[in-house]
């Protein structure tokens, strides 16, 4: 098997479980710095990158802001790319991943999870720039929906699938699983990162491994976070954990699926 | 156009056709709607049939008589009365998220431990929390039921575009897996109370509407002619969409002439 030259990591339930590092994690990954290249990929819509660093710090782990890739960060490469002026329709708190983008006479919007955005001027605002101004559709992810202390709370999918049945436009989705988010985690470790050389570790089976195998990686589940028994059959590669993930990698026993 | 079949009944759209809205008022009257209304009152038989669910059809009667449009209440139908009457006949226990104008309708209809969630509320009375509430009491039932006064995907103020009942359907149907009711047009359903209301066969029947797949192609699919008005939502890219209305004209009014004209033929 060739050996492995980067290597992408998933952080809640992978790194760490809320405030708690995942024992000998922060060791783990100091090792593997030794051997690839490192990056830290999260599906967000609200976290800023300065938010998630500061958690991961207090975590005990040596990782410098840039080198943590979010759904937001993702989001950001592409209204670069596409010289979008966004609508945004986003929880105050992401917004300083988003700073000197101008936003003035918007031709794209973007939506992530902002609760108290969902209500009917500001549909009809981002359905008119749509249907009107052909403004493009960007979701953060698609998430149906999320739990929170006080009960189940609609996940930004559902606004999403509310303008594109209104405008019968399809949304772009720019987190994780999509394609586009690995390769452009991929690309800030270099322009030539060969696929099947890269690994992304985390405890998704849909989302991290299954994204990740779909563009051609290779991908370690591991047994923490939201891991569910059943899982492990999906993939060939299951670790116990990140530590685990960790040595198989140095001792290059990551199999392609 | 010498001949082609008879015309004995008209179903007309409201908005759109009759007048166009404007937020937080009455709107405005389209040229020569009024005339029109008259014309066919006198000379023919006419019901409207309107999507709308922000007020009774009292209140949908006295603001288009405010706007010198002689519609009688009594010829009203609009989907709130008919989703109520479908809950009672089907002894559903409705959440309801409407407009307080239409709550009158679900008077004495058992409101506890739903069972289905009634939506038809847009505009300003839609909130969040409202539609979470909705969400979260669909995702609790074993087979979520969403029945949604229309299923538009916009409708036409004066200001542009407003996103539409339709919308926060889909929203809620992707998130919860729902299934969906649509009792508005263009559910069979809905168009069988404008039949039986002007009591007649579909055949002898042309529904007049700004809305291309809605009120043209749903009137179509029941077996009655779709007439395409350039008022309200219409659209010049209506033309490459994949339903052909029987007649197209300027407004309602040239539609009544045209075939009023041709002796009721159409």
């Amino acid at each position: 098997m060739s050996k492995i030259s980067a290597v992408l990591i998933d952080l809640s339930g992978t790194l760490h479980i809320e405030e708690l590092a995942i024992p000998g994690a922060q060791a783990a990954l100091e090792l593997l710095r030794q051997h690839v290249q490192v990056k830290f990929v999260t599906n967000t819509t609200k976290e800023s990158q300065n938010l998630l660093h500061q958690r991961l710090k207090s975590c005990g782990f040596q990782i410098e802001k840039h080198e943590i890739f979010t759904s937001l960060s993702a989001a950001r490469d592409l209204i670069l790319k596409n010289q979008y002026r966004p609508y945004f329709i986003l929880d105050d708190k992401a917004m300083e991943d988003f700073e000197g983008i101008s936003t003035e006479d918007p031709n794209a919007v973007v939506i992530g999870l902002a609760p108290e955005k969902f209500n009917d001027g500001i549909m009809t605002e981002a359905f008119r720039l749509i249907k009107e101004k052909n403004a493009s559709l960007i979701a953060i992810h698609k998430g149906r929906y999320y739990q929170k202390k006080d009960g189940l709370h609609l996940g930004p999918g559902a606004y999403v699938a509310g303008l594109e049945y209104a405008t019968g436009v399809e949304a772009k989705v720019v987190g994780k699983p999509e394609k586009l988010f690995f390769e452009s985690a991929l690309k800030t470790l270099g322009e030539n990162i060969d696929f099947s050389n890269a690994v992304m570790i985390g405890d998704d089976v849909n989302d991290d491994a299954l994204g990740a195998i779909k563009v051609g990686m290779r991908a370690i589940l591991v047994k923490t976070g939201k891991f569910r028994s059943g899982d492990e059959l999906k993939v060939k590669n299951v670790a116990n954990s990140f530590v685990d993930a960790v040595d198989m990698i140095i001792e290059n026993k990551v199999e392609n699926d | 156009m010498s001949n082609g079949r008879a015309v004995n009944g008209f179903l007309l759209d409201i908005t759109g056709v009759l007048y166009n809205s404007i937020y937080k008022s009455d709107g405005v009257a389209i040229a020569k709607s009024a005339e029109a209304v008259d014309f066919l009152y006198q000379h023919s038989k006419v019901k409207f049939l309107s999507n709308a669910k922000g007020n009774s059809n009292r209140n949908v009667a006295r603001r288009l008589q405010r706007l010198g449009i002689n519609v009688r209440e009594e010829d009203v139908i609009t989907p709130a009365p008919v989703v109520a009457q479908y809950c009672r006949e089907n002894k559903l226990r409705p959440h309801l998220f409407v407009r307080d104008d239409v709550l009158e309708y679900f008077d004495g209809i058992d409101t506890s431990s739903p069972n289905c969630v009634v939506m038809g509320e847009v505009e300003e009375g839609f909130s969040f929390d409202r539609i979470n509430r909705a969400f979260r009491i669909l995702i609790d039932m074993p087979k979520p039921l969403l029945i949604t006064m229309g299923n538009g995907k916009f409708f036409q103020r004066v200001d542009g575009p407003c996103i539409d009942v339709g919308a926060f359907a889909a929203a809620l149907k992707f998130s919860t897996n729902c299934e969906v009711l649509n009792i508005g047009k263009p559910s069979r359903f809905y168009f069988e109370q404008g039949m039986n209301a002007l009591g007649m066969k579909p055949e002898e029947i042309v529904m007049v509407g700004d809305d291309l797949m809605s009120d043209v192609g749903g009137a179509q699919a029941c077996g009655m002619r779709g007439i395409q008005v350039r008022t309200g939502k219409w659209r010049p890219d209506f033309e490459k969409m994949p339903v052909t209305p029987d007649l197209t004209a300027d407004c309602l009014y040239d539609a009544v002439k045209l075939i009023a004209d041709n002796g009721f033929r159409l």
